[in-house]
């Protein structure tokens, strides 16, 4: 078959942005054999899988042979019986190499899919492992880049170089014995022109590949361009900016079609040119090898059988010096995969920690100094107590902690220093996951998972009955929505939930709350608002969510946590003031002003 | 290089160019854009046919070299046949790559046309058709829509008349060589294309399926990585990895099918190759011993035979390729053949946009919006009757889907009301031009949109020609000098795509002082300062106060305290206007209003009792 088809010889690999590990410096050999093992873990069907490619392969050298001699035995005019005898002999030998060429093919490709299915798993089920640093330093769209991107690079290598490096190697290793058997002049001849052919293919690679690298930037200039001026079209038409932006665009658009259309020629120039060297080549062995047969060596037969070999030997070559490239890639990417892999969590549970024993929710924050990055105190000599079924309410501005102080109290962050106890226990040597299953969150974030109603609400506790779900749904207020929904329980979310209005969602993630009956709770509330008759029926349902519990709010709207037994005012990571809501008011301070602010009223007006 | 396509005005002839239902209908209406260049088709076709005889024809050589060279001992006639097969090679060589040169710029010239064309096209669509077509769907269009035509161009260019050529051209050698064994060529060829349509028949689906088992993975993921507090709250780690074991098997087995399926492909072909090649030496052999034949006949024949598979297997593959370029296609034509919702009417009359004073009034205004067949799906608002003079502030409140975002964007003729009208200083804003009307109205819409480039060319946007004492105003106004500032680079700090290293704060203030930048006598904030906390955005809502104190200032809002000190509050619940008042009256007036009040801000009683009074001369508005 002819290798027309244009593909991009080699994508440059220092295009690919490195996230964390930026450094491309990686262990070629160390990763590679790594990367090997997930293939050869089925050692069966790894030793089943290249006996089947030797013979092949094997088979492959023969064919030739057996055509050159039945030329032969024309050529000599010679027995019409021994001529079918060997025109069966190819067919045999034909259908033999046909199931192994096919099987070999099958099971490589099963070797490189289930490979991928393992890797890919482990990279999932280890990113769920994970404490939430890794998630603060790697954006979603880094992490969905290596599960893709990078897995793709190296289902790439599996699936198709790994095939390539295998059968160009053996066939390599068993035509050039065979050549040597049958005749060692043409043999050297064949190998000669070799590297010619070689060199014209790799330098023809060269030149492609920083085309194809240059195509690469251009085009993603261009695709960066138009997505983000799509998202903003509405600001470019408020603004009347629609013709700038059109020949933004172009200016991109033409450079991407001449950077294109060079990097697609000399692409489809690859083959062509290779052809000369190769047709050249077969030339010269004709030659050769016509005027050997003409001094009785042996017939024109073998001379067509080593024609076809060097046919047979062009495109594993080829291969073999553009596999570099794929190998390359596929180690560059897997590098970054074992990056993830290698990354232990941040957060782990003590040796033999115990489980939250919750009794009341009696919770003490004493001299809590926390930061994300080493350095940067987020909060400092932050002391609290929450008496068992207080609502304590954190506020204060934008980025002063208060997510923070709720994030340590489930440890998805340990602290720096200082302790937090909830009912005497020290959270540092209880596991998270009891902490997390009786310590409830309704986040800010109203999140749904893209599956029906009733499991987004079992989603909270493994083993909830759909009784349970409905019960939950009705304290929460969501019931009555939920039976108007299209099959009210059994309907299916769209993805996070945007067939929901947003108090809808909220109400429902107060739903799921309660079905995992938290013994105490979480609360962020969201920013937005929505009208007033769903705000009260969410304000319902989260009393009732909190009734009797050691809660913390953190409010948006100080109405929210006015009847807090405890309202915390955070400034720059520190707490600055606490008390009720009468206390902070009479003490004029942050919270004062906080409260002044809704009301448009500047502090000093309302005083003086 | 030339692009051998139309100039791009050729996106007009394209529009007007109705076609039946007929076969490839999509890429026959392209052929417009391709007018004035069948002249390099033809050269292209004929470079391509030249290559395909070359080929034959060194091939044919070998049977010289046969007949003439080996079996006669002539060594003369060996060297000079090698010499002829390189030299025919070269030409042929230049023929193959100048069809390609051709294919190439056929297909990169054509990508240009196409996006370029639907980008300016999409850019004179109005917010209603926007909101009809997704950006991702647009993106995905643009993308890689466009780029499957450029395939399937490309291909169609270089490959798709290479079989034909081929079969013709081997047949016609087979009757001059060997009429006797035409019918193995013959068997061959049928036995090939049967075996490539059951080969191929189903892997098209396959490949979907493919690729929808990879969504079905990649869905699993994001949701994972987005929801990954929900995850880790619940802690259903264990549950996700269940759920992904599942779709990654189901991927798993749908990328073996095909991979099952196209394992077959190349040892198939071999397969019949090697076999016909054996019925040929039999055959072949046959005649030759009979004397009817001879054998470079045979060693040519045996070469043409196997030159014959290629070509076949290669039209096999291009056609799924032109099938998805034919239906690519017809997505890019339907956003060409989508037309803009809102022209300037050929009455529209240019102003002077600086005498302009900013008197509002909605009369009797209604609008909905219009579904993908263009009908209306019900009213957002209704008979809105408003008069806002200049000079004041208007705060526009109600729940999310009131109409009030709406109601705004049909003052710069967002959206054309579908009764009544609304004017600007008296003049219907559909009789002015939309640029003008877009210079009249400063607006940050509700999602704050930053692009990449500097901070200044943010804020400067549609008016390069402002100062930079212009631009920190609007920016000090907007309370973003102060995070401006505090960069090194100041104003000319870059901003990445989609202004992603700024907080969502941050943006908001931008987007700000990019709408006060110019100093428009018509300022409308939708809902822009919601990511701000209570203290900056009153900071905000002074600053603009003093900045643009004889523009009119129209802010729309959810939380109350935005709208708090306007000299008129809107008050909106579905698309009607309930009330209209100053803060103190419709707390005495509206029960609704005095509901969201004490929803958001507390029972009126449990008031500080400055604060429950009528806000006494805390009002924003001045010159009204």
């Amino acid at each position: 078959m002819s290798e027309t088809t244009p593909k991009p010889v080699a994508k440059d690999p220092r295009r690919r942005k490195g996230g964390a590990d930026s450094d491309e410096r990686i262990e070629l050999v160390p990763t590679l054999r790594r990367l090997l093992s997930y293939v050869v873990h089925r050692r069966a069907r790894f030793i089943l899988v290249i006996v089947l490619l030797i013979t092949s392969v094997l088979l492959s050298a023969l064919l030739p042979y057996l055509m050159g001699r039945a030329v032969d035995l024309i050529g000599a005019r010679g027995d019409l019986d021994e001529l079918a005898r060997i025109a069966l002999t190819i067919t045999g030998a034909a259908a033999l190499y046909w199931i192994c060429a096919w099987q070999s093919n099958r099971n490589i490709q099963f070797l490189a899919q289930d490979a991928l299915f393992r890797l890919r798993t482990e990279l999932f089920d280890h990113i769920q492992t994970l404490s939430l640093n890794f998630y603060d330093r790697q954006p979603i769209g880094e992490i969905m880049s290596r599960a893709t991107n990078d897995i793709d690079t190296i289902d790439n290598f599996f699936s198709r170089g790994l095939n390539q490096l295998l059968t160009a190697t053996m066939t390599i290793v068993v035509i050039v014995t065979v050549m040597f058997i049958l005749n060692v002049t043409l043999a050297v001849i064949t190998l000669v022109t070799m590297p010619i052919m070689l060199g014209v293919a790799l330098f023809m690679g060269r030149i492609a590949g920083p085309a194809f690298a240059q195509l690469q930037a251009k085009l993603s200039d261009a695709n960066g361009f138009m997505e983000e001026a799509l998202a903003g079209n509405k600001t470019i038409l408020a603004y009347g900016q629609q013709r700038q932006s059109g020949d933004s665009l172009e200016d991109l658009s033409v450079g991407v079609r001449d950077t294109g259309a060079k990097a697609m020629l000399a692409a489809l120039s690859v083959t062509p040119i290779v052809n000369v060297a190769q047709n050249s080549q077969q030339a010269i062995i004709a030659l050769v090898g016509s005027i050997m047969a003409i001094q009785g060596e042996f017939g024109f037969g073998t001379v067509l059988t080593f024609i076809t070999y060097s046919g047979q030997l062009q495109s594993p070559v080829q291969q073999l010096g553009q596999i570099y490239n794929t190998i390359l890639q596929a180690a560059a990417g897997a590098a970054r995969v074992f990056a993830i892999l290698d990354e232990g969590p941040t957060v782990q549970d003590a040796p033999r920690a115990q489980d939250l024993q919750l009794k009341g929710g009696h919770v003490v924050f004493t001299d809590v100094d926390f930061s994300y990055v080493k350095g940067r105190k987020i909060l400092r000599g932050n002391s609290f107590e929450a008496l068992p079924g207080q609502k304590i309410g954190l506020c204060g501005p934008t980025g002063a902690g208060k997510s923070t102080i709720i994030n340590i109290l489930t440890r998805y962050y340990d602290v720096d220093s200082g302790t937090i106890t909830i009912d005497g226990q020290n959270i540092a040597t209880l596991s998270q996951a009891s902490l997390r299953q009786q310590i409830g969150a309704v986040l800010q974030e109203a999140f749904l998972f893209s599956d029906t109603v009733m499991n987004n609400l079992k989603y909270a506790r493994e083993g909830a009955t759909d009784e349970e779900c409905i019960a939950a749904a009705k304290e929460a207020n969501a019931h009555d929505f939920i039976m108007q929904l299209p099959q009210g329980y059994d309907t299916m979310l769209t993805e996070r939930g945007a067939n929901l209005s947003q108090g809808q969602r909220q109400m429902l993630t107060i739903a799921r709350a309660m079905v995992a009956n938290p013994k105490m709770l979480i609360l962020d509330e969201a920013t937005s608002n929505v009208d007033t008759r769903t705000e009260k029926l969410i304000q319902e349902g989260l009393l009732r969510l909190m009734e009797g519990k050691t809660s913390f709010v953190i409010a948006h709207r100080l109405s929210t946590i006015r009847d807090s037994a405890r309202i915390l005012a955070i400034k720059d990571g520190v707490i600055v003031e606490q008390g009720t809501h009468e206390e902070l008011m009479a003490h004029k301070g942050l919270y004062y002003d906080l409260y002044m602010t809704q009301f448009r009223v500047r502090p000093e007006a309302a005083t003086g | 290089m030339r692009y051998v396509v139309q100039p791009l005005e050729g996106v007009l002839l394209l529009r007007k160019q109705p076609i039946g239902d007929s076969m490839y209908k999509n890429f026959r209406r392209l052929l417009v854009i391709y007018k004035g260049a069948r002249g390099p088709f033809i050269v292209s076709q004929t470079f391509l046919a030249f290559s395909v005889l070359l080929n034959l024809a060194i091939v044919a050589l070998n049977g010289t070299l046969v007949n003439d060279g080996v079996q006669q001992g002539n060594i003369e006639v060996v060297i000079s046949t090698a010499v002829w097969m390189i030299g025919l090679t070269l030409i042929q060589t230049i023929f193959a790559l100048g069809n390609s040169l051709y294919a190439v710029l056929f297909a990169e010239g054509t990508a240009n046309f196409l996006r370029v064309g639907t980008y300016r096209k999409i850019q004179t669509l109005s917010f209603g058709n926007l909101d009809r077509f997704r950006t991702s769907d647009l993106l995905v269009r643009l993308t890689s829509d466009i780029n499957n035509v450029k395939q399937a161009v490309l291909y169609g260019i270089l490959l798709l008349f290479q079989a034909p050529f081929m079969i013709v051209m081997a047949v016609a050698m087979a009757i001059f060589l060997l009429p006797s064994l035409l019918w193995l060529m013959i068997v061959i060829m049928v036995v090939v294309s049967v075996v490539l349509f059951f080969l191929l028949r189903g892997v098209q689906q396959m490949f979907v399926a493919r690729q929808q088992a990879l969504d079905g993975v990649n869905n699993v993921l994001q949701e994972a990585l987005a929801g990954v507090r929900v995850v880790k709250a619940f802690v259903r780690e264990r549950f996700e990895m269940q759920r992904f074991a599942k779709v990654s098997n189901t991927w798993l087995d749908a990328a073996l099918s095909p991979a099952y399926r196209m394992a077959l492909f190349v040892p198939s072909l071999q397969l019949i190759v090697y076999t016909g090649t054996a019925a040929l030496y039999y055959f072949g052999g046959q005649g030759v011993f009979g004397g009817t034949t001879n054998l470079g006949e045979i060693v040519v024949f045996s070469n043409v035979l196997s030159m014959v598979v290629g070509p076949m297997a290669m039209l096999a593959f291009i056609i799924p390729f032109l099938e998805s370029g034919e239906a690519s296609c017809g997505r890019v034509f339907e956003i060409l053949d989508e037309e803009a919702e809102i022209q300037d009417r050929s009455t529209a009359k240019p102003v002077d946009v600086s005498n302009i004073k900013g008197r509002i009034v909605f009369e009797n205004a209604s609008f909905g919006y219009r579904d993908r067949a263009g009908k209306t799906t019900g009213l957002v608002l209704e008979k809105i009757n408003l008069t806002i003079e200049p000079g004041q502030t208007i705060g526009f409140l109600g729940a999310t889907g009131s109409g009030k975002s709406t109601l705004v964007n049909l003052i710069p003729r967002f959206y054309d009301v579908l009764e009544g009208k609304v004017t600007i200083d008296g003049i219907n804003v559909c009789d002015l031009p939309q640029r003008q009307l877009h210079q009249i109205v400063g607006m940050a819409l509700q999602e704050s949109v930053l692009f990449s480039g500097t901070v200044r060319a943010n804020i400067l946007f549609s008016r390069p020609d402002l100062d930079d004492d212009e631009i920190v105003a609007a920016a000090q106004a907007a309370d973003a000098d102060s995070f401006v500032s505090r960069i090194p680079e100041q104003y000319d700090a870059p901003v990445s795509r989609r202004g992603t290293n700024f907080s969502g704060g941050q943006r908001q203030r931008l987007a700000i002082a990019r709408a006060l930048a110019s100093r428009p006598p018509i300022v409308i904030l939708d809902d822009s300062t919601s990511a701000l906390d209570m203290a900056t955005e009153a900071r905000v809502q002074e600053a603009v106060q003093g900045l643009m104190s004889s523009s009119t200032k129209l802010y729309v809002a959810q939380r109350i305290s935005t709208v708090l000190t306007a000299d008129k509050i809107v008050l909106l619940e579905h698309g009607r206007q309930v009330a209209v008042g100053t803060h103190a009256e419709l707390i005495q007036t509206s029960p609704l209003y005095r509901e969201i009040y004490e929803s958001q801000l507390g029972k009126l009683d449990e008031q500080p009792e400055r604060i429950a009074s009528p806000l006494a001369g805390q009002s924003m508005g001045g010159t009204a």
